[in-house]
């Protein structure tokens, strides 16, 4: 029953409904913004926002493009902040979904080191240190609903559902865009379960539309020796 | 007709699902989520009714969760799954629609100006309304025009114009037009025409 | 919209212009992108590159107030490549028709204009009769002065390298955009146009949709599924207020407010009720008088008898020739004519077009009423920016009323569904439904007249009967609306009981037994229900998207109008695939509910005698490619904006539009061509607010997201005048200032125009979604506070879409 979103960027038309609809579920309250020459607010992911539909301008082979990019936490398969947390009483996996779902222990975490683990920049702290990002609606998704931004999203640009289900619609909606976008791609599909297509290098979209290993230092390698120190941790407290 | 209640099961259905979740993932408080996750709880016994929603005209349905107890007010409002246009989603303005309601900038009670004065004060609906009518027929019977400049029966008023309203509902429309051309307002325009 | 949201999804081709659906109408993206999905090609053509520029096949850029340029251009590549439909123009448009040999068209005017009066003689344009009084036709369309040879000639002059010149729009863009939408003339293709305020709002309003009509008419695309002319209405019940007529000129169902001409109500009805000699025109305005005799009787119930001619004389009379709309208003506001106002869920003091003039005129009232959810810069003019409240003598009186879903009724979308909605939470605080406002207000109105009064018969005699226990009960007014038999009537040989609803117009009758608050509305609460309510999510035979089943529209459920143009003459569908209705030789089934049930035509020679032509609100029959009736010309015709940044119009002489709406308060200045405003201005709103932000402003989720007014400009033009992104500027025109955040962006960009102010004309942007009042501070303002009062001479729509303005760094 594991799950995934796929997020078909070239369907977005940031109406920003699943911004807002992310907020109204989770009771989330409104930032102080100001306008800062662009319609993109809050200027970032928050606390206070886990999901903020990113706007950039660019030119691509002479032709003006708005890129849209409803960014939010990647519920990574094997995740690095979970990982790096190593306690599960802080970050751990939601059965069956697999959301990557933080709890208010992940006060006691190093919230800089949660932070710089994730290869996508998603977490955020509060003033006393609690982390917080998206929790997939967990709570709907056990009840059979979809997560709020999917719901709310009228052009089929936010989709959720059976990963296997995801990872196919993903794969058609390729091969249609590619007919005319040679350049698009899916990102890290094999990797996360919040599988964004885009039609242009991703790196035009946002800075972390794929996974940076350069700035969090993890790799695969080191994620794999911190996922044994929960285990570890964990064995000791049965002891 | 009234709406069959079993369409919207939709939700509330689902809701009764969450509950189970909710107690199981609490986990002995261990695992207590980083913020509040009541919605679920909340909306199961909510009162569920249908709306339309009330700022463009393409008309998406959506569901309108009101605690039955407490303060009974709205506590959550999403699009409605079963409405054949919106098929559930809204746009950001749709999402944000409870924030409407539940606004404590709202006005809750009538407020009153008098000439020249600098602030409002508050008034009773009986009060109000009255001293409208006061004013109305004072204006009224003074401005009245029983013929036109042409010797034309014309039966009047110039002395009073109106603007409204795209926001009321149909029926709405339809007494407030009755009641302006009874007066016999002539002035009478709204959003239409701009 | 002739069409519905839904039917969107139908279409081949879907142009975006005068409108920017994916932000004002963001739903309507469902079935955009579900067309694009299946083929169709999206073009956007917008001064701006929008949110839904960015999801259209297409862009095109343009100078805002050329868009009949743009257009024109259009008409005249499908005459010149035969790409219309002749078939369908021949059979069911005026295109046949002839017209009088009074008719002329030279150098931007039309023939009977009357330079003093600003006005056309509009029997210079007439048709040709018969000696029966029908329109002489040839259904060749050879005829030199047929319509179709004369729209013709008249656009033969729109060649693209002039309208290039004109809108600024690359001679390529126009041919590919020309290409790609007149491909939709080929038979089974279907073209839509998604258009809202950035057509009407103009000098040339009207004509900017007439511009369209003609090209859907050329191309067959009325009345078919995927196409039509859809105007995408901006406000939840703009459709519903308007169709219930909350303006002067018109009463519920469209009936014609009456002239102080119209001095009975039989010279009334004599006067408005069309007469065709055609034995096979519907005509179906012959019905006028069931209509207006069953309005009297809602009116003024058993009050309204014939020997009173059912109350007529009671409701008040305009003068002939005289316009009372809303730039009147306020202009009559501003010169002191009224001493009361109501703004009944309405902010004029930001929506309309001029706000300095319009929000002076309130300090000339003596009373006013504001009804709204949230305080206003209306109610609150007296407290506003430069406003001294000693000095204010006018009385407010603020009336709380509940939001939509603290209540139950219908509203009606743009597709024309009438929908029910119902009560969530109370209404908050001592908040009120707006119908137990009116209710309450109308009786205590009563009361004042009980016992004497000038004129009481009116108010005293007005049926008022819609509190159930003393609360306001919209299912007596919607049963109201629909209309009652007033005492048992056989139709047909079918009895109908005293008390019982009208099952639909068709049994509306001049003789006072049957009333009906609406005709367009009777068959919407009927002896079987509440339609509005119903939820069916079954789809018709068709399998289109009709739902027919769900909600109710108006007319009589038909979801598409004008559909019996959506068949040949033997009533088999132009689109196999995608079709509306079909004759299936005995009846039509399977599809939408027809444009009446009469046979197909058969032949054009020998038509079937049972028959009716397709647009049957016409006199005629006819679709209007020559229409007679407009202000303004029986033909669209390129004219500049009343601010514009060209010297000269380069179509013709005739500048601008010689009966545009002008006044002349000394509020009312305009600069056109004048280097102190060297830059084209326009308005319009984004997805996260709504209308003067009223109901937005106050939302922290929503402020969050678009917390301040802005200007967008080309990256070229802030360089021009040294403004970096996200700067405080300040934005001027002839009437006006605005403070605001610049948004510098490529999404604008300098367009190359002939023009005395340089061949670059750059154009600004801004939203009108702001107001003084919320958020504090008082910085965030109006857009209107630039905007002309002009208007379309039609309409008197104000030309909020352009206008010149400058620029500068605080």
């Amino acid at each position: 029953m594991s799950k995934s979103f796929f997020v078909d960027t070239t369907l977005c038309t940031a109406c920003r409904g699943c911004q807002v609809a992310c907020k109204q579920w989770h009771d989330l309250p409104a930032e102080k913004t100001e306008n800062r020459g662009t319609y993109q607010n809050p200027a970032d992911l928050s606390f206070d926002t886990y999901k903020l539909v990113r706007m950039r301008e660019e030119v691509i082979g002479g032709q003006l493009r708005w890129l849209f990019f409803p960014d939010q936490c990647r519920h990574c398969l094997e995740a690095p902040c979970l990982e790096t947390a190593g306690d599960p009483a802080a970050i751990y996996y939601d059965e069956p979904s697999g959301a990557v779902i933080y709890t208010a222990a992940t006060k006691n975490l190093d919230a800089a080191e949660i932070i710089e683990s994730c290869p996508y920049n998603i977490p955020r702290k509060a003033a006393d240190g609690t982390l917080a990002k998206c929790d997939m609606c967990y709570d709907r998704v056990a009840a059979g609903m979809q997560p709020a931004c999917v719901k709310t999203c009228p052009t089929g640009a936010m989709n959720f559902g059976e990963r296997a289900e995801m990872l196919d619609l993903a794969q058609k909606r390729l091969a249609v865009i590619k007919r005319t976008h040679r350049e698009a791609m899916l990102l890290d599909p094999d990797d996360i379960r919040v599988v964004f297509m885009v039609a242009y290098k991703p790196g035009l979209y946002h800075d972390h539309a794929v996974a940076s290993n350069t700035g969090s230092g993890i790799s695969r390698q080191v994620a794999l020796r911190r996922m044994l120190r929960p285990l570890k941790n964990l064995v000791s407290q049965l002891a | 007709m009234r709406i069959n209640r079993r369409e919207f099961i939709q939700i509330s259905g689902a809701a009764a699902a969450g509950l189970a979740l909710s107690s199981c993932a609490g986990k002995g408080g261990m695992f207590s989520p980083a913020r509040d996750q009541a919605k679920m709880l909340q909306i199961q016994d909510a009162k569920e009714t249908t709306t339309i929603c009330p700022y463009c005209a393409v008309g998406c349905g959506a569901i309108v969760h009101t605690a039955k107890t407490g303060d009974k007010r709205a506590i959550n409002i999403e699009g409605d799954p079963g409405h054949v246009i919106n098929r559930g989603t809204l746009c950001s303005k749709g999402a944000a629609l409870r924030q409407l309601s539940e606004n404590s900038e709202r006005i809750t009670q009538p407020l009153y100006r008098a000439p020249y004065a600098k602030e409002w004060k508050k008034v009773s609906w009986d009060w109000a309304l009255t001293e409208i009518a006061k004013r109305v027929k004072t204006t009224r019977d003074a401005t009245f025009e029983a013929r036109n400049a042409k010797g034309q029966v014309v039966n009047r008023t110039m002395g009073i114009a109106s603007v409204g309203s795209a926001a009321l509902d149909n029926e709405e429309c339809w007494t407030y037009q009755a009641l302006m051309r009874a007066i016999g307002v002539v002035y009478i325009e709204h959003q239409a025409r701009i | 919209m002739t069409n519905h949201w839904i039917d969107i999804k139908n279409s081949d081709c879907i142009l975006i212009m005068g409108s920017n659906a994916a932000e004002n109408h963001p739903i309507s993206f469902k079935y955009v992108s579900e067309a694009q999905q299946n083929g169709a090609k999206l073009i956007s053509v917008d001064p701006r590159f929008t949110r839904t520029s960015a999801r259209a096949d297409f862009y095109a850029p343009m100078r805002s107030g050329t868009d009949i340029a743009i257009l024109g251009g259009m008409i005249k590549y499908i005459i010149d490549n035969k790409l219309y439909n002749k078939e369908y123009i021949a059979a069911y448009t005026n295109a046949p028709f002839i017209v009088g040999t009074d008719y002329s068209f030279e150098d931007g005017l039309f023939a009977g204009y009357n330079q003093q009066g600003k006005k056309y003689d509009k029997r210079k344009w007439a048709f040709e009769m018969d000696a029966n009084g029908v329109p002489k036709m040839d259904r060749s369309l050879a005829h030199p002065r047929c319509v179709f040879q004369i729209l013709k000639k008249h656009f033969s002059r729109y060649n693209v390298a002039l309208v290039s010149q004109i809108s600024g729009t690359p001679q390529a863009d126009l041919k590919k955009i020309y290409q790609t939408y007149a491909a939709t003339g080929a038979r089974g293709r279907a073209g839509t146009i998604m258009y809202a305020m950035g057509w009407t709002q103009h000098t040339v309003g009207t004509q900017n949709i007439r511009t369209m009509a003609i090209i859907q008419l050329l191309l067959g695309n009325m009345g078919v599924a995927g196409g039509g002319v859809n105007a995408l209405r901006g406000e939840s019940n703009v459709q519903g207020s308007t169709d219930h007529c909350l303006l002067w000129h018109i009463w519920p169902g469209y009936l014609k407010t009456p002239r102080a001409s119209n001095f009975s109500l039989a010279a009334y009805n004599q006067k408005w009720t069309p007469k065709s000699n055609d034995p096979i025109s519907a005509n179906w305005w012959q019905n006028y008088p069931k209509y207006s005799i069953s309005l009297l009787k809602s009116f003024f119930g058993d009050n309204a008898v014939p020997k009173n001619d059912y109350g007529y004389d009671w409701l008040p009379k305009v003068d002939d020739g005289k316009h009372y709309s809303w730039l009147d208003l306020f202009d009559e506001m501003y010169r002191g004519t009224f001493a009361g106002f109501f703004a009944w869920g309405q902010n004029p003091a930001c929506s309309g077009a001029h706000a300095g003039k319009t929000r002076a005129a309130m300090k000339n009232l003596d009373w006013m009423v504001n009804v709204n959810i949230f305080d206003n810069e209306t109610g609150s003019f007296w407290r506003g920016p430069g406003v001294d409240p000693a000095q204010i003598k006018t009385e407010v009186f603020f009336l709380p009323a509940a939001v939509s879903f603290e209540k139950e009724g219908s509203i009606t979308n743009s597709g024309r569904w009438m929908q029910w909605r119902y009560q969530g939470p109370k209404p908050l605080g001592k908040s009120l439904p707006d119908g137990q406002i009116i209710m309450e207000l109308g009786n205590k109105i009563k009361a004042q007249y009980k016992d004497g009064g000038t004129f009481p018969e009116p108010i005293r005699n007005l049926k008022w009967d819609y509190l159930t226990k003393g609360e306001y009960d919209p299912h007596a007014v919607a049963k109201e609306i629909n209309g009652y038999f007033l005492k048992d009537v056989t139709i047909k040989g079918t009895v109908y009981k005293k008390g019982t609803l009208v099952p639909s117009f068709g049994s509306l009758q001049a003789d006072g037994s049957t009333s009906s608050g609406n005709w367009l509305y009777c068959n919407s609460y009927t002896e079987k229900g509440n339609m509005a309510a119903r939820r069916s999510t079954k789809d018709a035979p068709n399998n289109i998207g009709l739902y027919p089943e769900f909600s109710w529209c108006w007319p009589v459920n038909r979801r598409i109008i004008y559909n019996r143009a959506s068949v040949d003459l033997q009533g088999q569908p132009w689109d196999k695939a995608q079709w509306v209705i079909k004759w299936d030789g005995a009846k039509w089934s399977g599809g939408d509910v027809p444009d009446g049930g009469w046979p197909p035509l058969g032949s054009l020679e020998n038509p079937n005698p049972k028959s009716k032509h397709a647009f049957i609100m016409r006199k005629h029959g006819h679709g209007q490619i020559f229409g007679p009736g407009r202000a303004d010309g029986p033909l669209p015709e390129h004219y500049e904006p009343m601010e514009c940044p060209v010297e000269r119009n380069f179509m013709s002489s005739t500048y601008t539009n010689p009966t545009a709406a002008v006044y002349g308060s000394k509020a009312d200045v305009y600069k056109t061509c004048d280097p102190r405003y060297p830059f084209v201005g326009t308005t319009y709103r984004v997805v996260e607010h709504w209308q003067t932000g009223v109901m937005t402003r106050h939302q922290p989720w929503l402020m969050e997201m678009q917390p301040q007014v802005f200007v967008e400009m080309s990256e070229e033009l802030a360089a021009l005048k040294g403004i970096k992104n996200g700067e405080r500027v300040l934005a001027t025109s002839a009437r006006g200032q605005l403070e605001c955040t610049a948004i510098v962006t490529k999404r604008l960009r300098p367009l190359k125009v002939a023009g005395k102010l340089g061949t670059e004309v750059h154009q600004v942007g801004f939203p009108w979604c702001y107001g003084w009042q919320t958020p504090a501070g008082g910085k965030e303002e109006s857009a209107n506070l630039l905007t002309p009062s002009t208007g379309d001479p039609n309409t008197r729509i104000p030309e909020t879409k352009a206008f010149m303005v400058n620029i500068q760094k605080i």
